[in-house]
């Protein structure tokens, strides 16, 4: 059910612009009812580089089926991104992307 | 100073040495929770953040005049204050919490997500800065519902 993230990321000027794909359904309270599925969703994503957290949300079920994210932090070229996330079941992926 | 008191002392040196840790990385899922089952767009800023009093200024809120399809609806916030805490509200959906980031130190606020929205609503972001809370609002005129519907 739950995918690979896709993650592009680029540099320019020391700023990374991030881009990223998580697979997930993203189930709301209304939708599960109606495909009679458990209501799920992401709630909770972080971004770290080298350990350090570089971006970290607290998401909802409000948010599209495979959300994309796209956020800004100060970084450089060949940056190792990893991106984890953990959804309300309990379920979690980790993913891995470089700046270019 | 006696045994007892000693142990006392090292506990709360342990915990207060334990906060700055945990303030980069706060489940406010778990810590708030109440919050994100408020209906109420005041209620829910005042859940997440203590305070519903907020000043329209130095944030960016970018979303489409019309959504056609709810289901996917961009938004983007910028801001240039140093901000602690970003979060996001809408009035169209059975509850008003969407989102709510926590800013490292030095980060960039410069966020893009997408979300549902059921119907026409409007959008509220809120950022945290040196205590004080600035927003921005902006209506979405939603064609189609997102939410299944």
């Amino acid at each position: 059910m739950a995918g690979k993230t896709r993650i592009k990321a680029k540099e320019k000027d020391g700023i990374v612009t991030v881009m990223a794909l998580a697979k997930h359904p993203m189930y709301s309270g209304v939708e599960a009812k109606k495909l009679k599925v458990k209501q799920n969703y992401i709630t909770y994503l972080t971004a770290k580089v080298d350990g350090k957290i570089v971006y970290e949300v607290n998401s909802s079920q409000f948010f599209s089926k495979d959300p994309f994210l796209k956020f800004k932090y100060k970084g450089k070229k060949g940056d190792k991104i990893t991106i984890s996330w953990v959804d309300l079941l309990g379920g979690t992926n980790t993913s891995e992307g470089k700046v270019k | 100073m006696n045994r007892r008191n000693f142990i006392g002392i090292g506990l709360t040196v342990a915990a207060s040495a334990a906060i700055p840790v945990n303030l980069s990385a706060v489940d406010f899922r778990k810590t708030k929770e109440k919050a994100w089952m408020e209906k109420d767009v005041s209620k829910a800023i005042k859940g997440l953040h203590g305070s519903s009093s907020t000043t329209e200024a130095k944030v960016k809120l970018k979303a489409p005049d019309i959504a056609e399809n709810g289901a996917i609806v961009p938004i983007t916030i910028t801001s240039d204050l140093s901000a602690t805490t970003v979060s996001l509200y809408q009035d169209s959906n059975p509850e008003a919490a969407v989102a709510i980031w926590t800013v490292p130190a030095g980060g960039v606020v410069d966020y893009s997500i997408r979300i549902k929205m059921q119907k026409t609503g409007t959008v509220t972001a809120v950022v945290q800065s040196d205590g004080k809370l600035y927003s921005a609002k902006k209506l979405v005129k939603v064609t189609k519902g997102g939410c299944g519907g």
